[in-house]
C-alpha cells in the first residue's frame, strides 16, 4: 500500500496526460487510450475506494469506469472537459455499485466486518499492526456514517470533503450551478451530522 | 453543534489518510481489455441479431402486403376474361366470310 498523499486527489491536480493523447484516444487510438488508463487508474481507484468503501470491489468498479470511458469517448466534445467527464463516469459507476450493494445488504449482514477480523488478531502484531487497525476503524466508522445517507449525498460529501474538489470543479461534474450545489452539500452535511450526533456510526475510533 | 461539525471535519481528514489510493494489480489492464473486447463482440453480435430481426420483419411485412393487397387485386382482373372460342370468334369477325353452297355429295 502506498503512503498517504499530502494533497487530496481531484481536478485541482494537474492533468495527467496531454490533450493530444486524449484527442488520439477519442479518434480510436487504442495505444493512446491505454496511456490514459495507466495515467489515471490509481487516482480513479482511490476515489472509488473512498466512495464505495469495499476494497475488494474497487478494481472491478474501476474497470467498469474505464470500459464506459472507452465506449463514450467519441461523445467527448473537447479534451479540456476530459477530467470532469471521467469523474462523472466514476461517480455514476460508484452509484450503480452502491445501489446493487444496498439490495444485497441483507445477505451480507452476517459477514464479519473487516474491523472485527483485524481486531481478532491485532494483539499478535506490533505498532504497525495497531496503526492498521486504527485506520480500519476510521474507514469502517466513516463508511457506516455514510451508509446512513443516500448514495447521492455520499458521493457529494466524498468528492467535496475527502477528495477536496472545489465547487467550480463539482459544477462541471454535476452540471448544476454553484448555488444549487451549495444547498445540496449543506443538506447532505446536515444529514451525516445528525447520524453522527445520534451515534449511528458503528465503532467510533478514539482520538 | 459546532463541536460536532469540527469533529466531523477532522474525521474527513482522517478518513482521507486512512484510504490511500490503492495500487492497481498486475491483472488490471489485461482484465480491462478483456472486458472491452467482450463488449465489442457482444455489440457486433447484437447488431447482427438486430439486422436479422429487421430482415425477418421486412420479409413478413412484404408477404403480408402481397397477400392483402396485390393478390385480391390481381384476382379481380383475371388474365382470361373470355373463352378460347370467344377470342377465336372475335378474331374472325372481320374476315370476309365465304359462304359455300350446300352440295349434295351423294
Amino acid at each position: 500500500m502506498p503512503g498517504c498523499r499530502a494533497q487530496p486527489a481531484g481536478l485541482a491536480v494537474a492533468m495527467l496526460v496531454d490533450f493530444e493523447v486524449i484527442e488520439r484516444a477519442r479518434k480510436g487510438d487504442d495505444g493512446a487510450f491505454n496511456q490514459m488508463v495507466v495515467a489515471y487508474r490509481k487516482r480513479i481507484l482511490g476515489t472509488i475506494a473512498r466512495l464505495i468503501g469495499r476494497p475488494e470491489d474497487v478494481e472491478d468498479v474501476g474497470q467498469e469506469v474505464f470500459l464506459r470511458l472507452y465506449y463514450s469517448l467519441d461523445q467527448l466534445r473537447t479534451p479540456e472537459v476530459f477530467e470532469p467527464w471521467l469523474y462523472r463516469l466514476t461517480v455514476n459507476a460508484a452509484y450503480d455499485y452502491m445501489r446493487k450493494q444496498r439490495r444485497r445488504r441483507e445477505s451480507r449482514m452476517s459477514d464479519l466486518s473487516e474491523q472485527q477480523v483485524m481486531m481478532a488478531d491485532a494483539s499478535a502484531g506490533g505498532k504497525e499492526r495497531q496503526e492498521e487497525v486504527r485506520r480500519t476503524q476510521i474507514r469502517e466508522f466513516v463508511q457506516s456514517l455514510l451508509g446512513q445517507v443516500s448514495e447521492e449525498d455520499r458521493a457529494l460529501l466524498v468528492l467535496k470533503e475527502v477528495e477536496g474538489l472545489s465547487l467550480k470543479e463539482m459544477e462541471k461534474i454535476y452540471k448544476v450551478n454553484e448555488n444549487a450545489l451549495k444547498v445540496r452539500l449543506f443538506r447532505a452535511r446536515q444529514r451525516v451530522l445528525k447520524a453522527y450526533e445520534e451515534g449511528k456510526g458503528v465503532g467510533e475510533p478514539e482520538d | 453543534m459546532e463541536y460536532m461539525e469540527r469533529k466531523l471535519a477532522s474525521l474527513w481528514v482522517k478518513y482521507r489518510e486512512a484510504c490511500p489510493d490503492p495500487e492497481p494489480s498486475s491483472e488490471f489492464m489485461p482484465q480491462l481489455w478483456e472486458r472491452i473486447e467482450a463488449r465489442r463482440r457482444a455489440t457486433v453480435s447484437l447488431l447482427f441479431r438486430r439486422w436479422a430481426e429487421v430482415c425477418v420483419m421486412a420479409a413478413l411485412a412484404l408477404s403480408l402486403l402481397v397477400s392483402t393487397l396485390l393478390i385480391p387485386h390481381s384476382q379481380r382482373q383475371p388474365v382470361y376474361q373470355f373463352t378460347y372460342l370467344d377470342v377465336l370468334a372475335a378474331d374472325n369477325l372481320n374476315d370476309d366470310a365465304v359462304v359455300l353452297p350446300v352440295v349434295d355429295v351423294r
